[in-house]
């Protein structure tokens, strides 16, 4: 490797960053942010919903329970449009407030608040962790250490408990671990997630939005100049010093910033906002709300750090609602719209046809042509249901085998292998459209038309009759 | 311009990480691991042990892309006097 020295081992660059703690009406709403989402995060998979669990995504048995609805790998269509929609969600919020998801709703960000907060709970404040941490290996220190690693690492494998519980029945999960009975592939799984949380909360943090983020990276690409941004207000802080609260800074010939630093100290990626905005900055506000703080301290006016748009910046107004924002807003209800209204219009039952390729078709003894199928009905309802099946698109078609009243339990698989038969003066071309009709006999709603072929021989040089 | 050799292990890991996984989500969508296995020696697998190990191929194939792009990456020797 030509690597130079600066990058000759993991971590030379990287220095620990310990972010002082912060409070104030942004880090309010992070805290409740945070809890929201952990709260869900955690409680979600032990509600249940008609004697099941709610929120299943029962992958060894590829269905996945969403409180009432069941979707099967055939509903793959609405997982797609759920992504779009989230997708256009970030570029919408993104446009209107900047790092929005990044500061508040990211599972980086809250993992890593979670896991601070242990460690400010047994490891003290930003002074005393890096006190701590340049102290010699005493008993206490080692207690310390060891009691956070504790807490991490029971945190971080009830986080992947949990996580695994979305995809296996979380009741059954817990009773195999509790019997010490737990599945090999479970188990991966299990260590897997939690080690991917301690490493991410506890160690990577911020290096994880500044090497792995892709977000963090185009994010530039969905700001404009009215998007709101954390901006230091140079023209009225600068140039910075510090000085007595009782003087005045415009006869020391200063500005507002007292250069105290601590918008360094809480940040989280460990920049400097007074730099100007940096592709580090997750957009967390705990800058904002340290520097008001100050700025209450001194008795000078708020926002010195504050939220602002890069048109306000330059003396021209804040413009949030702006064509931009409508049009994402548009498309964003588009899509929402046309999801919930797939799924309420969805039809819980699936037919393929498959039609045997080995041979095009036969003659019977009659003279009739003869097409074999074979068709896989999947009754994807939660309930049970009688179909009958009726084809249609040629005259006189037969369908040999009766197809009325099937009889599906929920959930269902079974394949048929059925014949039709039609007379070939009846048939226009080699190849003719046919209908196969499926309609429910307990219930009007559930009706549907699949499209197939039905093959003869050609019709030309065929004797008029 | 030299790279934090921690910026390169993650270019590596993580984007091959984020396709094998979506590769993963489509293709067992596409195929069920218990229908293609029926007829083969793996036929007892369970999904959970085919969608584990189907991921990890992924990953592999993936990574190995990863590699490659890192490798190739490196300026080319220029013979210069």
């Amino acid at each position: 490797m030509q690597d130079t020295p600066s990058s000759d081992s993991l971590y030379a660059q990287h220095e620990k960053i310990y972010p002082r703690e912060v409070h104030g009406i942004f880090a309010l709403w992070r805290t409740i942010s945070m809890y929201a989402l952990l709260g869900i995060y955690y409680i979600t998979p032990w509600l249940s919903w008609d004697d099941r669990q709610a929120v299943l995504l029962d992958l060894p048995e590829r269905k996945f329970h969403l409180f009432g609805i069941t979707f099967w790998p055939q509903d793959f269509f609405y997982f797609a449009l759920l992504l779009i929609i989230a997708a256009m969600s970030l570029f919408f919020f993104t446009a209107i407030a900047g790092r929005l998801w990044c500061g508040y709703a990211c599972p980086q960000t809250v993992w890593t608040e979670i896991f601070l907060w242990f460690e400010r709970k047994l490891e003290g404040t930003r002074n005393q962790q890096m006190k701590l941490d340049k102290a010699p290996w005493t008993s206490r220190k080692i207690l310390i250490k060891s009691s956070k690693q504790f807490v991490w690492i029971t945190f971080s494998i009830f986080t992947g408990f949990t996580f695994i519980g979305y995809f296996t029945p979380i009741n059954e999960l817990g009773m195999e671990i509790y019997a010490l009975n737990l599945g090999p592939w479970e188990t991966f799984w299990i260590i897997f997630y939690s080690f991917a949380t301690y490493g991410n909360a506890g160690f990577l943090r911020e290096q994880v939005c500044i090497y792995m983020c892709p977000y963090a990276r185009f994010q530039s690409a969905m700001f404009d100049k009215d998007t709101l941004v954390i901006s230091y207000d140079k023209k009225r802080g600068d140039p910075r010093g510090s000085r007595r609260r009782d003087v005045n800074p415009r006869d020391k010939g200063i500005g507002d910033c007292i250069d105290c630093k601590l918008c360094v100290q809480v940040c989280p990626t460990g920049i400097d906002i007074r730099d100007g905005l940096q592709y580090q900055c997750i957009g967390c506000s705990a800058c904002i709300d340290v520097c008001n703080s100050i700025m209450d301290k001194m008795g000078y006016k708020k926002d010195l750090v504050h939220y602002t748009t890069t048109h306000a910046e330059e003396g021209g107004k804040k413009r949030i609602i702006r064509p931009r924002i409508i049009i994402y807003a548009l498309i964003l209800l588009t899509m929402i719209s046309g999801l919930v209204y797939g799924i309420s219009q969805r039809i819980p039952v699936a037919l393929d046809i498959y039609k045997d390729r080995g041979r095009l078709y036969s003659t019977t003894s009659t003279g009739l042509i003869e097409n074999v199928y074979t068709l896989r009905l999947i009754n994807m309802d939660d309930r049970a249901h009688q179909y009958d099946i009726k084809v249609a698109g040629i005259n006189d078609l037969k369908l040999i085998d009766k197809l009325s009243d099937i009889p599906m339990a929920e959930g269902e698989i079974r394949e048929f292998i059925i014949r039709l038969q039609a007379d070939p003066y009846d048939l226009p071309a080699q190849s003719n459209k046919i209908y196969f009709t499926l309609q429910s006999s307990d219930t009007t709603s559930i009706r549907l038309e699949r499209e197939s072929r039905f093959i003869g021989p050609s019709p030309r040089g065929r004797p008029r009759r | 311009m030299d790279i934090p050799r921690i910026q390169r292990f993650i270019a590596v890991l993580w984007p091959s990480f984020l396709m094998a996984s979506l590769a993963t989500v489509l293709f067992f969508t596409a195929f069920d691991p218990a229908l293609f296995l029926a007829y083969t020696k793996f036929a007892e697998t369970s999904r959970l042990a085919a969608y584990t190990v189907g991921f990890f191929l992924f990953w592999l194939l993936t990574l190995s892309s990863c590699v490659l792009t890192c490798f190739f990456q490196r300026p080319c020797e220029v013979n210069k006097p």
